[in-house]
């Protein structure tokens, strides 16, 4: 199984990463694409907040553990499903609504194995990579709790 | 020498540092080096008792009854909040 692992402040280009993993080799039938974006509502400390007072998000990292722990978690899908490449981007920094923040692609000779993998990626990723948002609301910044829904959504995977 | 290193809203409340312990005389862990700073920042202190805050020992998740060498980098981490 083939990783690919980036975290970085640049755009991502999902027809670029899309054809990396179909080339990655003949024996691949299946590839399954998810793409994470500054959405329109955020969870800014316990209150809900309407989208158009979210004028940007900022997003920090701690480099070298993210980066190893995106690693185990594409080798733990690996272990999960019999997998022929993944890639996971995660973006840091200054972002606004609508950009891109996160990729996730699985290509598998299947299309139930890409699928399942492609959202345990996500799931895991949300709960366990050592990354933290913040959102500019009107002229201060908040940091953003975790959701109890991404715990739940770790709960089906079973035991990690 | 201990590099201590604030994550998230910790950030708020104090600088990355490198803190001054003889490790092996005070037989430093996560939980002994948050009492020292919360006796000098009493509101970081409270943030870093906080339920959820993690401890990472060179980038590895570990307790709070971890030994911790001179040289190593221990970070507070809060709970995550990507994807």
């Amino acid at each position: 199984m083939k990783s690919h692992i980036r975290v970085e402040c640049e755009n991502f280009d999902v027809g670029l990463e899309y054809q990396r993993l179909r080339l990655l080799c003949h024996q691949i039938g299946a590839v399954v694409t998810f793409t994470g974006l500054v959405r329109d509502f955020e969870n800014s400390e316990s209150q809900k907040v309407r989208s158009d007072s979210l004028s940007a998000m900022d997003l920090q990292h701690y480099p070298g553990m993210t980066e190893a722990l995106m690693t185990n978690i594409a080798e733990e899908a690996a272990v999960r499903w019999s997998l022929l490449g993944v890639t996971i981007i995660h973006r840091v920094g200054k972002l606004s609504p609508n950009d891109q923040i996160v990729f996730v692609g699985v290509a598998s000779e299947h299309r139930s194995e890409a699928f399942n993998a492609a959202e345990f990626l996500m799931d895991y990723l949300k709960l366990k990579a050592t990354f933290w948002k913040r959102v500019m609301i009107g002229d201060q910044w908040h940091w953003v709790s975790p959701k109890s829904s991404d715990e739940d959504a770790m709960l089906k995977w079973g035991r990690h | 020498m201990v590099k201590v290193l604030f994550f998230g809203r910790l950030g708020d409340f104090s600088e990355n540092i490198e803190l001054k312990v003889n490790c092996t005389e005070i037989e430093a862990t996560p939980k002994k080096i948050r009492s020292l700073l919360s006796e000098d920042n009493v509101n970081l202190g409270k943030q870093l008792a906080a339920a959820q805050v993690l401890v990472a020992v060179n980038k590895v998740i570990v307790g709070w009854d971890y030994p911790i060498n001179d040289g190593d980098e221990l970070a507070f981490l809060p709970p995550v909040t990507g994807g």
